[in-house]
Formats: C-alpha cells, structure tokens, sequence
C-alpha cells in the first residue's frame, strides 16, 4: 500500500510540476504580448497608417529607397547608425530600428525596394544594437569598474568596423533570395 | 445645396459642409488605415506568438537554463579553440534559453578582458533569431517584424529570409567577439601601461571567477 501510495505521489508530482510549468509559460506569453507586443503594434500600425493614407509616405519612399535600395546605401545607413556619438542614443528599446525597419518593410510591400535586399536592410537598420545598454549588460555579467570603462568605447568602436562589414555579409548571403520575384 | 459663397459673382466652389465631410473622411481614412494594419498584425502574427511563446517558455522551464552554466565555464579557457565556444555558443545559447536582457549574466564566467567582447557578441544575437524563435526578444519583435510584413505583403515566402537572417547573424556575431576582443585587449595593455598595472595585460589571463 505504501508503495501504491509513493507511486501516486511521485505521478502527482510529476504532473503537476509540468502543467505548473506549461501554465506558467502561457502567463508569461501573454504578460509580453501584452506589456510589450500589442502596445507596439498599435503605435506601429499608427504610423503605417499615416504613411499610406497621406502624403508623408511619398515623401518618406524618396529618401528610403534611395537609400535602402542600394548596397552603397544600406552601408551609409548602417554607418551612421554605429557613429559612436549616435549609437547609444539610437539604442533604446531598439525603438528606431523598429521604426526604420517598419518603413522599409512598407516600401518593399509597395514594389520600391526590392525584397532581396530585406536581408542587409536588416543589419543596416540594427548596429547600434545594445549599444545603450553596455553598462548595464556588463555588470549583470558582474564586470569590474575597470572593465566598464574599457568595454564602453571597445564596443563602441568596434561597431564602426563591424556594422557596416554585417551589411556586407548580409549583401553576399542575400544571392538567390527572392531572386524569383 | 444653396450657394454660400459671399460674393456673388465668386467662382463656384463647393459647400463648406461637403468640404469638411470630406476632410473628416480624409482624416478618420488615416486612422481607418491604421486599424486595417493593426488588424492584419494581430490575427497575423500573434495568435501564433502567444503558442510559439508558451511552448519555448515551457521548453526552458522543464530543461532548466542553469544547464547552460557548464558551458559557460568552458568559454572562458584560454587557447584559439575556445573561440568559437565563447563568442558563437555560449551568446546563443544564453539568448536562446535566457533570453534579453538576463543572457548577458552569462558573461559572468568569463575572465574580465572577455566580457566585453561577449556582451557585444550576445547582445548582437537578441535579433536575428526573432524569424524562427521570437520568445529571445518578442518585446522587440519589429526589427524583424517590420521588413518582413513588407515581403509578406508581395505574397513572398518568410522561411528563406528567416534563415538567412538567423545564420548571417551567427557570422555577425562571431566576428563582432573577436573584433571587440581584439580592441578591448588593445585598450586594456595601453590602460595598464598608462595607468597602474591594476588591470590584467594581454600577457596573462587570470582564472575565470565564478568558475
């Protein structure tokens, strides 16, 4: 009987250990979408929606595609965004690479940028990744002072290199993506 | 529609409330746009989201992220072999299982000269996956999301794009370890020749803490 007995308890716990799991995994799927996803969605669908039903959007489709639609272009934006003074204010919440990206996905949507360059644009629109967040990423891996105060500009320098040559590397795998269409 | 021009002999223009009907329509036609697109992301992409979401989050859970900790111990050896482990498995696998921003915790087995390095190796990592595992960064969903509604718009397939962003980002990722290692290890030997020796040189490497 006792061995009946621990045999249930171990089942129960084990059930119960994976449907806490599972509940809890969905609590926190909703949690994001709906703190983070949806909030985001609403204000982007704002601003496509400005874009397309006035005249901003012509105005925005000129400047872009002159730049998202050409190697030469996706590698000035990309450096412009590592400039080391610009880069950190462009971080945050990856919000302006959220923004430029939303924009040369409605251009490609329209036929003015062509989609095989989808795959550089997103590396042009993002080297200033993390670039706001460097002290804070490094002491959560317990970092020394010291370190900060190296890895700060360290990081920062080495997205001048690393930004635009990411470009390049997207550019050389983007052969024979889309190249259909 | 009588005539409310003041001036009799004035070209006719149109009445003042179609005038305004009209803006109005112009301008509700903005936001109607923007609730269509709003419409469109939401039954597109979240329902999916939320599954895809639930199903990693329990995935992780029931592995455990703190397996990973091995692996961070190994990454901090010294020697060329090492390399790949520190700045290409240990940043995915830390953004795959740890997610943004608690992966870069993992930099906390690596000697100090490193961590830099592979903040910038991680912290790269919190998007090119987003096509095929959007839990790492799903606040920051639209540096993806963004370029790929425009080819979802052409009527084009997203795997492809997914993929490629997904391995073009391994690369990125690899190179920008080493890019930063390379600098951080110039500026701390230049650091510790101005300054006090009070940072390790480039000469040795002191024993991961935590290790």
């Amino acid at each position: 009987m006792t061995a009946i007995n621990a045999f249930l308890n171990r089942i129960g716990r084990g059930v119960g250990g994976v449907v806490g799991a599972l509940y809890q995994a969905g609590r926190e799927s909703i949690d994001m979408v709906i703190r983070n996803v949806l909030p985001f969605m609403a204000f982007i669908s704002l601003i496509i929606g400005v874009i397309l039903a006035t005249g901003v959007g012509e105005w925005i489709a000129d400047r872009l595609t002159g730049l998202a639609s050409s190697l030469g272009g996706l590698l000035l934006m990309s450096i412009i965004c590592a400039l080391p003074v610009l880069s950190p204010l462009l971080g945050p919440g990856a919000v302006i690479a959220q923004i430029v990206g939303t924009l040369i996905g409605v251009e490609i949507g329209q036929g003015d940028i062509p989609p095989q360059y989808a795959l550089p644009a997103l590396f042009a629109i993002n080297p200033q990744v993390g670039c706001d967040f460097i002290p804070v990423g490094l002491s959560l891996g317990e970092a020394e002072p010291e370190t900060v105060e190296v890895g700060v500009p360290a990081v920062l320098f080495s997205r001048m290199v690393t930004g635009p040559a990411a470009v390049v590397i997207a550019y050389l795998f983007s052969f024979g993506l889309y190249s259909g269409a | 529609m009588a005539d409310l021009s003041l001036f009799a002999g004035a070209p006719p223009v149109a009445g003042i409330n179609e005038t305004l009907g009209q803006w109005a329509e112009n301008f509700i036609g903005v936001f109607r746009q923007g609730a269509e697109t709003f419409v469109g992301l939401v039954t597109g992409i979240i329902p999916l989201l939320i599954i895809l979401l639930t199903a990693v989050h329990a995935l992780i859970k029931l592995i455990g992220p703190e397996r990973i900790d091995r692996v961070g111990e190994m990454a901090g050896r010294p020697g060329l072999q090492y390399y790949p482990i520190r700045y290409l498995v240990l940043p995915v696998l830390a953004v795959f299982f740890l997610t943004n921003p608690m992966a870069y915790t993992m930099g906390r087995f690596l000697p100090e000269r490193d961590k830099p390095a592979f903040y910038d190796s991680a912290v790269s990592f919190v998007h090119p996956p987003l096509g095929l595992f959007p839990h790492v960064n799903a606040g920051e969903l639209f540096v993806w999301a963004g370029i790929a509604n425009g080819i979802q718009q052409l009527g084009l397939p997203l795997g492809d794009l997914a993929v490629r962003y997904f391995y073009v980002g391994l690369i990125v990722i690899f190179m920008r370890g080493i890019v930063t290692e390379t600098i951080s290890r110039i500026m701390f030997a230049r650091r510790a020749r101005g300054d006090e020796p009070e940072v390790t040189t480039a000469g040795e490497r002191p024993a991961p803490e935590g290790a």
